[in-house]
């Protein structure tokens, strides 16, 4: 009796964890096709791998070579990152593999990025820095403080995936009048138009269908290719690793490598909201979704949405930190009279880094009020330069006017300003690098507000 | 702004003055208001047994509620709410402050101590710190509000109320309000800035229910009897470190021999060290107030006090005074008691 109940058990709890799987069955009663699963988005996998492949492209000075994984739409691309190595088969090697006619370009953000000089759309941006890309050597523009690899990898993230999924998947094409649920999304598909659309918004998050069985940290270390995980990766044990569905990318990657510090939970948070919006869908059984439904389906949006953007926040507080940091060593190698060339390459890395994460902030149409002015100025348009400069314009041609500023160590106080306002404007928990020492968690519990209480 | 978002601002406002009521950090709190009688009632008990309601009597009349005096209580903190929240986004924050401290100290060489201390440690002996330097800092704000004529010009609004109720507290006005604002600031930015320096990422409050320990304990324990028609004594062993309710009723009290002393809120150890601590008293009957006109002035009144007295002050005998900004306040205090008509 024990025994067999114990077998239920086990078989309940492998039921369970088979149920946490991103997978869905075809749900449109007409459908007339072989496939069995209503889930697809090959479109996103393809625009991770050009991704992955763009910024490893980027150190190449090669502006074809670039330009084809951002704007070609080209067949033949073969993928750059991730490649299969010694003990980590990975089962496409070519962009085509995963969808064809994809770019990186025509999906940004439209809108201008206040942040960047030149009064930019985000387009605009990513396309000046691919050709500013090309002209240095291995993406790094010491003169301006530039890490290109950096800045296009960071913001092409914010202005392709992000945006795409919370600005329009997960928010205009949730409504009654688009992508209706009783009709298969293009003639033929196997999946409704609410379906895909909600797939969709999950491909560009880039998570594993079964991430969340998955540890943030195996996570992390799948992605990293470690050997060690890869049958953790291979879900199916077919010995490969499929990019489509056992591969994390982008904002999921960082959503788990900040929920390692064991702080957060943002990369299962949004996983099961994911989850469990397609369940929502899924059990309309290929109807139109009800009002009601719709309201659900939108606090999961929001879910997502909200978390999402608390993951692009914490990277960016993380290399505020790191920035802060790299100019403490460099003020101490200049004391020394030592060699800063190294620690300067360090502070314009981890500059690039917060730099894309922060104008991926303002990338998805969200309002961020004043936050977002005050990022803008706090950050600059480049790091404080040696001689105390700053890149104060650019102009069409993508060249940058630099102008006096503050000093390399006054902009250290700026650095803990953006810690406290990302901190406090996006309800941050994790707060890796934290160079503030903690202090907005002590001021919250000192807070009193406005009243004139005396004696 | 449109009227319409005025009226959303004042109504906002309002409900969120009366917010405090269930707010465990303000002292104000039905929370604290039941504890305090809770807390006079058993201490009544044990002392004088079935007297012990009778003495809790005059709490519970509305002719204590709904006084003139008390009636300006009410206003004032209906109307500084929505001053204060005009002036408060606008001034600068602690944040700020701390933020701009930490890097000076961290650029005159002050970093994390090397050796490691355990979070509690640390925990414990900021929140001592803490505690002490707010308590003294609010001592020694409200000797100099006595001890300065131009401050005292503000500070009398406080003092003016002729019955004593837990709302008396909030009668305050303003000016003093962003004076008590610019204490708190300079007190935890300064606090907060040394301590996140020197122990980055382990500085916490001691906390209970989502308030300061010390605050809670000293509200729980009937911080609201302090203004109120209730005389409780400590007991002179107890007063020498612990400012009971009936010795802050001697501070408001009119009668000359009473005035400026007990500027304490917690400690009484202040005061000693000043030399201003008088004992109180269970059976101490006093009369409340300036013994000035100020105390039958209404709310507005109130408000545009601080300007006709000093006013009065600059064209009087008190100009030179007030320009060493040394008046000592009692003798302030005192010739504007001579100068009032008696009631």
């Amino acid at each position: 009796m024990k025994k067999t109940l114990l077998t239920a058990f086990i078989g309940a709890s492998a039921l369970s964890l088979h149920a946490q799987t991103y997978d869905f069955a075809v749900s449109l009663p007409d459908y007339q096709g072989d496939a069995s699963s209503s889930v697809s988005y090959g479109g996103q996998i393809a625009r991770h791998a050009l991704h992955n492949s763009l910024k490893k492209a980027s150190k190449s000075g090669d502006l074809a070579l670039m330009e084809s994984y951002f704007s070609s739409k080209a067949e033949g691309l073969s993928i750059l990152d991730p490649v299969s190595k010694k003990g980590f088969a990975i089962k496409q090697s070519s962009i085509d593999e995963l969808s064809k006619g994809k770019d990186l370009k025509s999906s940004a953000y439209p809108g201008t990025i206040t942040g960047w000089p030149g009064n930019l759309t985000g387009p605009e941006v990513l396309q000046q820095m691919v050709t500013n890309a090309a002209n240095t050597k291995g993406g790094y523009d010491p003169v301006n403080g530039y890490d290109y690899t950096q800045l296009i990898s960071k913001f092409t993230m914010g202005a392709v995936f992000y945006n795409k999924a919370v600005n329009d998947y997960l928010d205009e094409k949730l409504e009654a009048d688009v992508k209706p649920n009783d009709k298969p999304y293009s003639k033929g598909a196997p999946y409704t138009g609410k379906e895909h659309v909600w797939d969709e918004a999950f491909g560009y998050f880039g998570a594993p269908i079964n991430g969340l069985e998955l540890t943030p940290k195996e996570v992390v270390q799948i992605v990293k290719l470690n050997p060690d995980y890869f049958a953790k990766a291979d879900a199916n044990k077919d010995g490969v690793v499929d990019l489509k569905t056992e591969m994390a990318f982008a904002h999921a990657y960082y959503a788990a490598s900040i929920d390692a510090s064991g702080k957060t939970d943002y990369f299962h948070t949004i996983l099961q909201a994911f989850y469990d919006g397609r369940s929502v869908i899924q059990d309309a059984k290929g109807k139109v979704l009800s009002a009601a439904q719709r309201e659900e389906l939108k606090g999961y949006a929001k879910v997502i949405g909200v978390a999402w953007q608390q993951v692009i926040a914490e990277a960016a507080f993380k290399y505020a930190g790191s920035v802060y940091a790299d100019l403490e060593k460099i003020a101490i190698i200049e004391e020394s009279n030592g060699d800063v060339k190294k620690a300067y390459r360090n502070y314009v890395k981890h500059w690039g880094e917060l730099k894309g994460f922060a104008l991926s902030l303002q990338a998805a149409g969200r309002d961020l009020g004043r936050t977002q002015s005050q990022l803008d100025r706090l950050i600059g348009f480049s790091p404080v330069l040696f001689g105390n400069a700053q890149v104060v314009a650019a102009n069409s041609k993508g060249e940058f006017t630099q102008s006096e500023s503050v000093t390399m160590q006054e902009y250290k106080l700026n650095m803990l300003k953006v810690q406290n306002l990302l901190s406090s404007h996006f309800a941050l928990t994790a707060k890796l690098n934290d160079r503030t020492g903690g202090m907005d968690d002590v001021l919250e519990q000192l807070k009193s507000g406005p009243s004139a209480e005396n004696d | 702004m449109t009227t319409v978002d005025y009226g959303g601002w004042l109504i906002n406002e309002l409900s969120l003055a009366v917010s405090d009521l269930v707010n465990p950090s303000k002292r104000v709190s039905i929370l604290y208001f039941a504890s305090a009688l809770f807390f006079a009632f058993v201490l009544f008990l044990f002392r004088y047994g079935k007297g012990a309601p009778r003495r809790l009597s005059a709490l519970f009349s509305w002719r204590l509620w709904w006084h003139p005096s008390a009636r300006v209580d009410y206003a004032l903190w209906l109307g500084n709410r929505l001053i204060l929240s005009l002036l408060f986004p606008k001034v600068i924050t602690t944040l700020g402050v701390v933020t701009w401290l930490m890097f000076q100290l961290r650029e005159v060489g002050l970093s994390p101590l090397a050796m490691t201390i355990p979070d509690w440690s640390v925990i414990a002996l900021f929140s001592l710190c803490y505690f002490l330097l707010d308590d003294f800092s609010r001592f020694w704000l409200h000797w100099l509000m006595h001890r300065w004529s131009w401050l005292w010009a503000f500070h009398r609004v406080h003092h003016s109320a002729k019955v004593l109720t837990p709302f008396t507290v909030l009668r305050t006005h303003p000016v003093e309000g962003m004076l008590f604002y610019g204490r708190s600031l300079l007190v935890q930015g300064s606090l907060v800035a040394l301590f996140v320096t020197l122990f980055p990422g382990q500085v916490s409050l001691l906390m209970i229910g989502g308030v300061f320990v010390a605050t809670y304990v000293f509200n729980i324990c009937g911080a609201n009897l302090r203004h109120s028609p209730v005389p409780i004594s400590y007991g002179k062993t107890l007063e020498r470190w612990l400012i009971s309710p009936a010795q802050h009723q001697l501070h408001h009290s009119a009668a000359v021999e009473h005035y400026d002393c007990n500027f304490g809120v917690v400690l009484a150890v202040w005061d000693r060290w000043f030399r201003c601590l008088q004992f109180g008293s269970d059976q101490q009957k006093l009369r409340y107030g300036t013994l000035s006109t100020l105390d039958q002035t209404g709310v507005f009144g109130q408000y545009l006090s601080p300007i006709l007295f000093l006013g009065r002050g600059l064209n009087g005998r008190q100009a030179g005074l007030i320009k060493t900004t040394l008046v000592n306040a009692g003798k302030a205090k005192a010739r504007e008691t001579t100068q009032a008509k008696p009631e």
